[in-house]
């Protein structure tokens, strides 16, 4: 699908992930080592009253989602974005923590395009990316930017 | 001595040595294959014909990599009341393997609270490549408590 082909409003459902204690705790030793991050005794004594994950684990699970889904369009032969890679990100929010247990739905919403005086064979496609709880609260949410192919131009 | 940072060492326009982190290839395909396996962060031959010419880290795993000098650098000296977001954050140039990443973390903006006893404190989290380019750039908003 050609950048000219996407509709702003266009919504997909990326899938969802339990966040465990196991790999909270692993992304953050690595990534992101504050004590609410890495430390069960340490975080209940926090603002937070208890381990949660790194925002940026939360961000990094879109990615693996949205790649997955990707994936399943793929293979279910469903018409791919001709996308490329991605300049940046907007309006990053941590709205809630993420708790060890906790499973977050994923969707992505195309919201903006943009096109590129400096790029006529690319546009930008920008997406409203949101993370849920169970009772379907936002928790995580950003707008992601990304190049995709324009059609060509025929002659 | 490592002193601890209050909201009043953020001064406007200082700029914060975070350190560096060394960027393996095998840490790329790691954090690719966990989050983000697309060629370009996982397969040398693919990479070479992409946009990018040539394999590079997952722009997240760069977040997360500037994650861990922030919080070694800054956020683990001070009350860090834990982050809320990131207005924006800009990918420009690629960190390849064997990269050296530094980061530096400049105060654009530093705000007492009114009635509690902290300080909200916006910071330019700028980390360059080992070509010395800016490889990502991030405004974020950190909040410090008082001395």
């Amino acid at each position: 699908m050609w950048w000219d082909d996407i509709e702003i409003g266009t919504r997909r459902e990326l899938g969802s992930y339990t966040f465990t204690e196991d790999e909270i705790i692993r992304f953050a030793r690595k990534y992101d080592p504050q004590p609410f991050h890495i430390d069960k005794d340490a975080a209940q004594h926090s603002i937070f009253g208890g381990l949660i994950a790194s925002g940026w684990h939360t961000a990094a699970i879109w990615m693996k989602l949205a790649i997955e889904s990707r994936k399943k369009d793929a293979a279910a032969g469903n018409p791919l974005q001709r996308a490329g890679v991605s300049p940046g990100f907007e309006d990053l929010k941590w709205l809630k923590p993420v708790r060890p247990g906790m499973t977050l739905t994923y969707s992505s919403e195309v919201v903006e395009k943009v096109e590129l005086k400096s790029r006529p064979d690319m546009g930008l496609v920008k997406s409203r990316n949101e993370a849920r709880d169970e009772s379907g609260e936002v928790i995580f949410s950003f707008v992601g930017k990304g190049f995709v192919q324009r059609k060509p131009n025929e002659s | 001595m490592s002193a601890r940072l209050h909201f009043e060492d953020f001064t406007l326009g200082r700029v914060f040595d975070c350190g560096a982190y060394a960027l393996t290839k095998e840490e790329i395909f790691e954090f690719a294959r966990a989050f983000d396996p697309q060629p370009h962060h996982l397969d040398e031959e693919a990479a070479k014909s992409g946009m990018l010419k040539g394999l590079s880290a997952s722009g997240w795993h760069v977040c997360a990599i500037a994650m861990r000098l922030l919080a070694d650098g800054i956020l683990n000296k001070a009350e860090n009341r834990g982050g809320v977001g990131a207005p924006e954050g800009r990918w420009m140039k690629p960190a390849r393997p064997g990269d050296v990443l530094r980061m530096e973390a400049e105060v654009k903006d530093a705000k007492a609270s009114g009635s509690k006893p902290f300080g909200f404190v916006t910071l330019e989290c700028r980390v360059f490549n080992a070509r010395e380019q800016i490889a990502m750039i991030a405004m974020t908003p950190i909040i410090g408590r008082r001395g």
